[in-house]
């Protein structure tokens, strides 16, 4: 890619990002919501729960946030359909 | 040129990865002095400049008080007027690059550093991981060395009269697929040589469905599908170029020879796929699956040019499949799919034409559970696997069918017959069972105990049967995987190490997200599971998987049942068979499909 130097991060960005993390919540639910809270508070709107277990005291949970999507869009060059 | 270096841990005890770098360093031809754990930075400069040496390394790997332990060796060292004298590096599972470069290190490696790193920097060159296997790596072939003999008299037998009794069918048919074939070779051939295939498009879109029928009478593309710019793929052979400068990646084998790793792909837009796929090459996979959309399948007829589609697969075009193909390191295999559709000899042709390395195709799966009638897939699969002889393209007969509840001996036999008319056209086929956890092995327990013993049970029974190339896919785990990308990445680790341990030629593997249902996979998923593949392929090494006992049963089960398919199949004949269930049936969860239904015509 041109100007690597210069690349912000998300532009460095391929498709998606990925949270992982151990969230203290009573239920899946609130480590659902949670973990979908935060990826909004980043800024992300196109985002899910790829993965969460609730055990015991918490949830291990993993975001994603698509950043493009085949098709929609990708970093080389803007946007497709 | 030879290097003086001095070897110094700023650690209190640990120096197992300097002991490494100075026994790569003095098998590089350079002196080494290696300081023992423990020392004051005093001793260590002191030591230095008694030495003369032209480079420190240093390394740190307790993580308390990093940053005050390595400024205070550089204040001394400055101090000391060697600084400015030697090369200065520092490593460890302590050290980070930022740090080290902050501190004004020469160079800093975290964890993960190679001893070849450490090499390229005391002889001052840039690092290239590759002087190994990688460099040398050449595109294999999965059918070298088979003979395609019978092990099994009676399998052979039946199937010499099966597909005896189905060339004399197929002989005198044809179908809208293989006509648009041989027009479609014409347009490609006329094209290359600066022709005009105006006429020949013309007469090919008579022979199409849906969008491609709409394409070549005026134009238009369907709504979720879109021209890839220039612009586009012009920063797209940029990243590459920027991928390939370091040249091929070692294999994920360490050098053994099997078993291949092909990854799949097919994202929609070809953009995002080429960048995958340089990516799967990068973390060492040998080969890649190319999957189309499912509409694709049911539409007669491809369109053109370099396009993109908004939903899973990426739509086979001359020009997609040709700009796949030139994105590819000379080693990596690449497989165009053609085993279920509307489509399937022109997929193979076209693949052909392009410089793909393999194919796939089966009649039974992709008539019993990929929706394409029959008889229609019949005659497309005899004309695709003449394509698959001309063009010297071997090609994976995928059980798929097997996912839909079809038991594995139903689904071997239609392997055995579609491999068999393969080799009788001069195609050179390759077996591919499931490595799955389908609805037989549900119903009847037969994965209860382990997850060995079934699926070595099926390669058992086909290396008894016939000495032919055995790939497992497709991905191996196929549904033990879950949307947790530990599990998922262990899963398919595992399977690919079974496949290892039984010896088969090759693998298909899945990514993380196999399970993950919500959206597209990403890049990061892909590596996750060639990592574990990686690992887990280097524990095993040349050791083996022990099956139980029950493998051997399971085996002979599976192979008695091959027979007795074969016989009822011989009875009615091969097509017929198809529709009377022989090769599975409604509760199989197998059903004739209908694409393409009543197009099969008499030649000309």
């Amino acid at each position: 890619m041109e100007n690597s130097e210069k690349r912000q991060p998300l532009d460095a960005l391929l498709d998606g990002l990925d949270i992982e993390t151990f969230f203290m919540c009573r239920d899946e639910a609130e480590g659902r919501s949670l973990m979908l809270a935060l990826l909004t508070q980043l800024g992300f709107s196109d985002v899910d729960i790829v993965f969460i277990e609730h055990r015991g005291p918490g949830a291990r949970v993993r975001g994603r946030a698509y950043l493009h999507r085949p098709g929609a869009s990708h970093p080389f060059g803007g946007q497709c359909a | 040129m030879s290097k003086k270096v001095l070897l110094a841990p700023i650690d209190p005890v640990h120096d197992v990865g300097l002991k490494m770098i100075n026994r790569g360093l003095k098998e590089a031809g350079h002196t080494t002095v290696l300081l023992p754990p423990d020392l004051p930075p005093e001793e260590i400069v002191e030591a230095a400049i008694k030495e003369n040496v032209d480079c420190v390394l240093l390394s740190r790997t307790l993580g308390y008080d990093v940053a005050e332990h390595t400024a205070r060796f550089v204040d001394i060292a400055e101090a000391a007027g060697l600084r400015a004298k030697v090369m200065l590096g520092i490593g460890g599972m302590a050290i980070r690059p930022e740090l080290g470069a902050e501190m004004g290190f020469d160079g800093a490696f975290g964890p993960g550093t190679t001893v070849g790193q450490a090499i390229a920097f005391v002889e001052g060159r840039p690092f290239h991981e590759l002087t190994g296997s990688g460099a040398e790596r050449t595109r294999p072939d999965i059918t070298e060395g088979f003979t395609y003999q019978y092990k099994h008299a009676e399998i052979e037998r039946l199937l010499d009269k099966l597909v005896d009794q189905f060339m004399e069918w197929v002989g005198d048919k044809t179908s809208p697929a293989v006509e648009r074939a041989k027009l479609r070779k014409q347009i490609i051939r006329t094209e290359r040589n600066g022709g005009d295939a105006t006429d020949l498009k013309q007469e090919y879109g008579k022979l199409c469905t849906g969008a491609a029928a709409a394409y070549y009478k005026n134009g238009a593309l369907p709504d979720v599908v879109k021209k890839i710019s220039d612009r586009e793929l012009e920063l797209l052979d940029q990243y590459c170029k920027d991928a390939d400068k370091n040249g091929p990646a070692p294999d994920i084998r360490r050098g053994a020879k099997k078993p291949l790793v092909f990854t799949q792909y097919g994202t929609g837009c070809l953009v995002t796929d080429i960048a995958h796929v340089k990516l799967l090459e990068s973390w060492h996979a040998d080969g890649v699956v190319h999957f189309d959309p499912s509409w694709g399948a049911r539409t007669e007829g491809f369109l053109e040019g370099v396009l993109s589609h908004k939903g899973d697969g990426t739509i086979i075009t001359t020009e997609n499949m040709a700009k796949i193909r030139q994105s590819l390191q000379k080693h990596t295999l690449f497989q165009i799919r053609a085993h279920r559709g509307l489509n399937t000899p022109e997929t193979v042709m076209l693949a052909g034409e392009v410089g793909a390395h393999m194919t796939k195709i089966n009649i039974n799966y992709g008539s019993l559970a990929g929706g394409t009638d029959p008889e229609r897939l019949a005659v497309d699969g005899y004309a695709a696997m003449g394509y698959a002889a001309e063009y010297g393209l071997p090609f994976d007969v995928v059980t798929n069918e097997e996912l839909a509840g079809v038991p594995a001996h139903k689904a071997f036999a239609g392997m055995l017959v579609t491999a068999h008319i393969g080799r009788r056209l001069g195609a050179k086929p390759v077996l591919q069972p499931l490595f799955c956890k389908g609805a037989e092995a549900l119903i009847r327990g037969l994965m209860d105990d382990n997850h060995v013993d079934f699926n070595a049970a099926k390669v058992k029974a086909l290396r008894s049967i016939v000495d032919a190339p055995i790939w497992p896919g497709a991905p191996v785990g196929f549904m033990t995987h879950t949307e947790d990308r530990v599990q998922s990445a262990m899963t398919t680790a595992l399977h690919a190490t079974l496949g290892a341990s039984v010896g088969v030629e090759a693998v298909s593997i899945a990514s993380t997200d196999e399970a993950y249902s919500g959206g597209p996979i990403i890049a990061g998923s892909r590596v996750d599971t060639l990592r574990a593949v990686m690992e887990c392929l280097r524990f095993l090494g040349s050791a083996q998987i022990t099956p139980t006992a029950k493998a051997d049963e399971m085996a002979t089960e599976i192979v008695d049942g091959i027979v007795k398919v074969l016989k009822k199949a011989v009875e009615v004949g091969y097509v017929p068979a198809l529709y009377a269930g022989v090769f599975g049936d409604a509760d199989d969860g197998a059903y004739p499909g209908r694409a393409g239904k009543g197009t099969v015509t008499r030649k000309a």
